[in-house]
């Protein structure tokens, strides 16, 4: 499903945030990618997000080569991939339904059609109760499960999320996990960037390691 | 669930209605608009007088008689009728008595006026029943047997006429295309900054995979609407102002002012041609305004990141 070799990436001329990367995932695996602050996880995120072009190396994903694709048909692989962000990145003027519902309304669906899937996910996130709530009522776990519910709502096959619990406590980040671990079971593909250790203890998936100076180790 | 079909009977837009500089472009599209408006009234005004004022004086001649020693100006009023009625193509000739070369001059020389203590030429309107056919030669060879008579075809009036209201109508039409054109280039710094200000809301819809042509249309959409509005109040007021104008000219000025304004300019009536372009300014501004953003915004996608 996503097949990286040899990849590099620098921005502009500066130096090369990542090195030589190669790795394969297969699809519906589970995935944590670790490494410390600077190493490039945001960058390796933002490249399987196809924001990104590698400066070298080759990238396929969904069995396309990325590097030569035209910009209208990686938005349109982009459809394919979920992504939360650490800082969840919710459109403060619409409500928590209309937030989640985005992805669907770039589709085109009308509100007619997905309604009863965005208050159901809502629902199994623990949001029903805050669907008209805009994200400056919520908490910072309110926004995070909002944030993800956002990344699924299209059931993407890839999910990527960075750092999905930097901004929650500890007993949230757990059941967050959990709920990747659900979605997983349900056929997703899932990528998660985190520095903390303790996850990746209690959660018995492989690791995909970025060193300070960019390299992957796969373990 | 009917809570729910309440709030959502309408999606909000995703690029936020109310923000200041959507309202300011409103501002600058309605004034913008108001000067199409008024630019593109005054040339049918302009228009419309002209063209009637060129027909009118083309359906007329004036013989003029100076007076000289020894003449009967009386007399030779009376010749030069007959002469006039007798041409081909002419429908009747009259001279204007001393009252009305009077009420002429009234406008410029004043009230009160006595013009027999002056020594003015004396005029014959000349009505022309067939303009194309009328036989003005024969009548000017005619009219030399009369002392002091000549015959004013009016060519270089409606020449001069003619160039002026070309001039003016040159002059706003090239004004309606620079309004627009800088109501464009508004629109175009008002766009940069709508994507500016909304950049997170761009970034956010490509990342969950929004085609280029579908912010576009998020960002159209919202320009056509701030665009309309805008065309419409400012076409409203301008047609406002027509109105207000016609009744000021009618009105508050004396009345042999107003005829002479009503004669040199027209009426400030526009008719239905006039208020319909006027209208129709309403959706080509808006469609022009909707057209520049969508080429903004799409050039401003072309340019960001992958």
């Amino acid at each position: 499903m996503i097949e990286f070799e040899n990849v590099g990436l620098r921005y502009g001329d500066g130096p090369e945030v990542l090195k030589d990367v190669s790795f394969s995932i297969e699809p519906g695996s589970f995935h944590f990618l670790t490494g410390p602050s600077g190493s490039g996880k945001t960058s390796l995120l933002r490249l399987l997000l196809l924001s990104l072009k590698p400066s070298s190396g080759t990238m396929s994903m969904f069995g396309e080569d990325i590097t030569n694709l035209k910009r209208e048909r990686l938005l349109e692989l982009r459809r394919h991939i979920g992504i939360v962000f650490q800082e969840f990145r919710l459109l403060e003027h619409l409500s928590t339904f209309e937030n989640v519902a985005l992805p669907l309304r770039v589709l085109g669906q009308s509100e007619e059609n997905y309604k009863d899937n965005v208050t159901e996910l809502l629902e199994w996130v623990g949001l029903g109760d805050r669907m008209h709530a805009k994200p400056a009522l919520l908490s910072g776990g309110e926004k995070q499960r909002a944030a993800i519910a956002r990344a699924v709502i299209a059931r993407p096959e890839i999910l990527l999320a960075d750092e999905p619990t930097g901004n929650v406590d500890p007993a949230l980040s757990e059941r967050l996990l959990h709920l990747f671990a659900e979605l997983n079971r349900m056929g997703t593909t899932i990528i998660v960037a985190t520095h903390e250790l303790n996850m990746l203890k209690k959660f018995d998936y492989p690791c995909l390691q970025l060193t300070e100076n960019g390299e992957l180790n796969y373990g | 669930m009917v809570e729910l079909k309440q709030q959502h009977s309408k999606p909000t837009p995703i690029v936020p209605e109310k923000s200041v500089s959507g309202r300011t472009l409103m501002l600058l599209i309605a004034i913008m608009t108001f000067l199409c408006a008024v630019t593109l009234g005054g040339v049918i005004l302009i228009q419309k007088s002209a063209l009637a004022w060129s027909q009118d004086v083309g359906r007329e001649v004036t013989i003029q008689i100076s007076p000289v020693e020894g003449e009967l100006m009386d007399a030779n009023l009376r010749l030069a009728e007959t002469i006039a009625e007798a041409t081909k193509g002419v429908a009747n000739a009259r001279a204007l008595s001393i009252e009305e070369s009077e009420d002429l001059l009234k406008p410029w020389l004043g009230e009160g006026l006595d013009l027999t203590e002056l020594n003015i030429p004396r005029l014959i309107i000349v009505r022309l029943s067939d303009p194309a056919n009328a036989d003005l030669e024969t009548l000017e060879n005619e009219l030399k047997i009369i002392k002091g008579a000549s015959l004013d075809r009016h060519d270089v009036w409606r020449t001069q006429l003619n160039s002026m209201a070309g001039t003016i109508v040159f002059s706003g039409v090239l004004g309606l295309v620079l309004i627009i054109l800088a109501t464009l280039l508004a629109t175009v710094f008002a766009t940069r900054g709508a994507m500016a200000t909304n950049r997170e809301i761009v970034d956010v819809l490509h990342f969950i995979g929004a085609s280029n042509r579908f912010v576009a249309k998020e960002f159209q959409g919202r320009f056509l609407k701030i665009g309309f509005r805008g065309a419409l109040i400012g076409a409203i007021f301008a047609l406002i102002f027509f109105v207000l104008m016609g009744a000021l000219s009618s009105n508050i000025l004396p009345n042999s002012s107003s005829e002479q304004v009503s004669i040199l300019f027209g009426t400030f009536s526009l008719g239905i041609i006039g208020i319909f372009w006027i209208l129709m300014l309403v959706p080509i501004i808006a469609g022009l305004t909707a057209f520049t953003s969508r080429m903004t915004v799409r050039r401003f996608l072309s340019q960001i990141a992958w």
